[in-house]
């Protein structure tokens, strides 16, 4: 696979010839019967940005890409694509790409065929369309493999030709419902990053739908985290990470520790800033230090084993399971066998710290 | 010993093969009879005089023409009708999928001579409405010799139980939700999503719709000889008190050409289903493909 230079133009020196467009929902509201997915549903995105909307299955994500791509209808508010509202336009004049989940290639076809199926649709000449196509073979990484057809093809080649077929018409918008989640994990990871070196290159509105926050945080230039028909969060990944708006957020992205600050032991002593009595404060693993102390308040029950570190699993002397966990480096947790007495404490500001009489969550 | 343990499965081989040649046997012979009718007199003697017999009066070539028309526009347009019927039904409206189901097996239950009692009724009440009328017009245009758009009409529904359940497992093996959609954005609209992606994929399907309409309505006799339509297997009856033998030769070539036409069906539903698998197939499937078509007509242009 070829690495891609950003400093350098793209390889193939294939480029996007139409601008750029940026997309727009406002107070969108859809629902099915009596099933509400989307409420009032605001979100910008900047043209020629990359976009992932992250959320738990059933929370809106696949309903917000379907709203754009036009294959579903809105009960209220308004899509607009380049500032125009596209609701009116059916799926086949909104000039998108998609790739599915399933690839979704067309077995009858070719990859050539496949790939130049939407440029046959628009009248472009043959010489053209042979040029567009050789150049997206060649920079998916599909170099050779014109002529054989997608049962041939392993599912990480064949959603690299639904990529190329995508990205054929030079669409406004590219739209990417989970194309991962169908491929193995090593897969996974090497098409994510040849997913983004193309829509850097390409510099293709894109918004990418997934449920896994890996993906998500790796791959965009800012993440929608989705839950319950509405966006909890809309900012640049390590934001999302490092400041969780949400107690949701905090939750789903990562793994968090969650301490009520008047109940869980002496945390309160712990902390770097003075928290209030009613706080709840949401610590990263990485962000709790554990030493060995033999009158320590927590003891170690487990440990998870995953390579460069370890994530070590703490509880209270007297109870069965582990309520917390801290992440060391995988040589220092070596001495963290299960029973040891430990003393912890937090050694950066919480990612976030929540009145818990107020549902609503502050950034701390 | 050895020997004790090969003919048991030798024997089990005999007794599978058993009743395919008792069918065979069952099958062949009144074939065979009727063959050897035809060619030879009662005294053995070689003679062609049923096959000159039916080409010197040249009373075979209306009925002919009339049923090859009637064959290929039932084929036509049942298959022109159902496909895109039955993809609307599994995209837009999976819950009336089993009514279409029944409505296309009803056929099966009805024999054939209580549909053209009922089609004798329809078309006698538009004639009823008297010289010059829009019924009578209606009922002359549909019974007209030249062109029984009747028979047409009576052939595809005749055909629909057998086309339906082939067409519509053909596309519950596709995933048509998303093909259709990948099709749409890609701009496609409704007809060039049918003709370019769907009808290819069920290419078996459809072969075998029209090979076996084809093949149902050159040789349907009863809804023709009650509706009075000189159809070839109407002929044949009626060629058989003037030129026995003649008729009998026609009845065997009649006999063959149906069952070629059934079984280029079954091998077309079969061969046609396979996705092509070897770079060897790459022409054949280039040919078949109406998108490739296009390109050769936009390279030349």
């Amino acid at each position: 696979m070829t690495t891609f230079d950003r400093t350098r133009p793209s390889p193939s020196g294939i480029e996007q010839s139409s601008e750029p467009e940026s997309v727009r929902f406002e107070h969108v509201d859809k629902s099915y019967g009596s099933t509400e997915v989307l409420k009032d549903f605001n979100i910008d995105i900047e043209a020629g940005s990359m976009v992932s909307f992250l959320g738990p299955s059933g929370c809106g994500k696949t309903t917000t890409l379907r709203i754009l791509a036009g294959f579903e209808p809105v009960n209220g508010g308004d899509v607009l694509v380049g500032g125009e509202s596209v609701l009116k336009l059916p799926p086949n004049s909104r000039d998108m790409g998609m790739v599915f989940q399933s690839y979704s290639l067309f077995p009858n076809l070719s990859v050539s065929d496949n790939i130049e199926y939407g440029l046959r649709i628009r009248k472009v000449d043959a010489g053209a369309r042979r040029g567009r196509t050789e150049e997206l073979l060649e920079i998916c990484g599909l170099s050779g493999m014109g002529t054989r057809f997608p049962h041939q093809l392993s599912g990480g080649q064949q959603q690299r030709v639904a990529l190329a077929r995508a990205l054929a018409t030079q669409p406004k918008v590219l739209l990417l419902d989970e194309p991962l989640s169908a491929l193995d994990a090593s897969v996974r990871s090497s098409l994510r990053d040849e997913i983004r070196r193309v829509q850097q290159a390409l510099g293709t509105t894109t918004v990418f739908i997934t449920h896994d926050q890996g993906e998500a945080l790796a791959i965009a230039d800012r993440v929608a985290v989705m839950n319950d028909g509405r966006i909890e969060q809309y900012s640049a990944p390590h934001e999302v990470y490092a400041s969780p708006a949400t107690a949701f957020v905090a939750r789903f992205v990562g793994s968090i520790n969650e301490f009520a600050v008047d109940r869980d032991w002496t945390i309160r002593d712990r902390l770097p800033v003075e928290p209030t009595p009613d706080d709840t404060v949401f610590v990263r693993p990485e962000n709790l230090s554990i030493t060995a102390a033999p009158d320590g308040f927590l003891e170690v029950k487990h440990s998870t084993y995953t390579g460069e570190r370890t994530m070590v699993h703490l509880g209270l002397p007297g109870d069965h399971s582990p309520q917390w966990s801290a992440s060391l480096a995988s040589a220092e947790a070596d001495a963290m066998c299960p029973g040891l007495r430990i003393d912890a404490s937090v050694t950066a500001e919480p990612a976030l710290r929540l009145d818990r009489n107020n549902a609503e969550g502050l950034p701390a | 010993m050895a020997q004790h343990l090969n003919s048991s499965p030798r024997m089990r081989r005999f007794l599978a093969w058993l009743p395919l040649v008792a069918l065979a046997i069952f099958i062949l012979t009144p074939l065979l009879s009727s063959l050897a009718y035809s060619f030879f007199r009662a005294d053995g003697s070689f003679t062609t005089s049923g096959l000159t017999g039916l080409a010197d009066s040249g009373k075979i070539v209306a009925p002919l023409t009339r049923s090859l028309i009637v064959s290929v526009l039932a084929a036509v347009i049942l298959v022109v009708t159902l496909v895109p019927a039955v993809v609307a039904v599994h995209l837009w409206a999976p819950r009336l999928r089993s009514v279409l189901s029944i409505l296309c097996t009803l056929p099966l239950v009805v024999p054939a001579i209580a549909i053209v009692a009922g089609l004798s009724t329809v078309l006698r009440s538009l004639a009823s409405q008297g010289r010059g009328s829009l019924g009578m017009q209606l009922n002359t245009m549909l019974q007209s010799q030249d062109l029984p758009l009747v028979l047409v009409g009576t052939y595809v529904i005749l055909c629909l139980p057998f086309t339906f359940r082939s067409i519509d497992a053909g596309l519950s093996t596709l995933p048509l939700r998303t093909l259709f959609e990948s099709s749409s954005i890609l701009g496609a609209g409704l007809g060039t999503t049918l003709r370019r992606v769907i009808i290819p994929n069920i290419r078996g399907p459809v072969m075998f719709s029209l090979f076996f309409t084809f093949a149902l309505s050159i040789a349907e006799y009863t809804v023709a000889a009650t509706l009075s339509i000189n159809t070839l297997p109407v002929f044949l009856n009626t060629l058989s008190s003037t030129n026995f033998r003649g008729s009998i030769t026609l009845s065997v070539l009649l006999n063959l050409t149906t069952w070629l036409l059934l079984a280029a069906a079954t091998v077309s539903a079969s061969r046609f289903g396979h996705r092509p698998n070897a770079v060897s197939e790459d022409d054949e499937t280039e040919a078949d493909d109406p998108a490739a078509a296009s390109r050769k007509d936009a390279v030349t242009s």
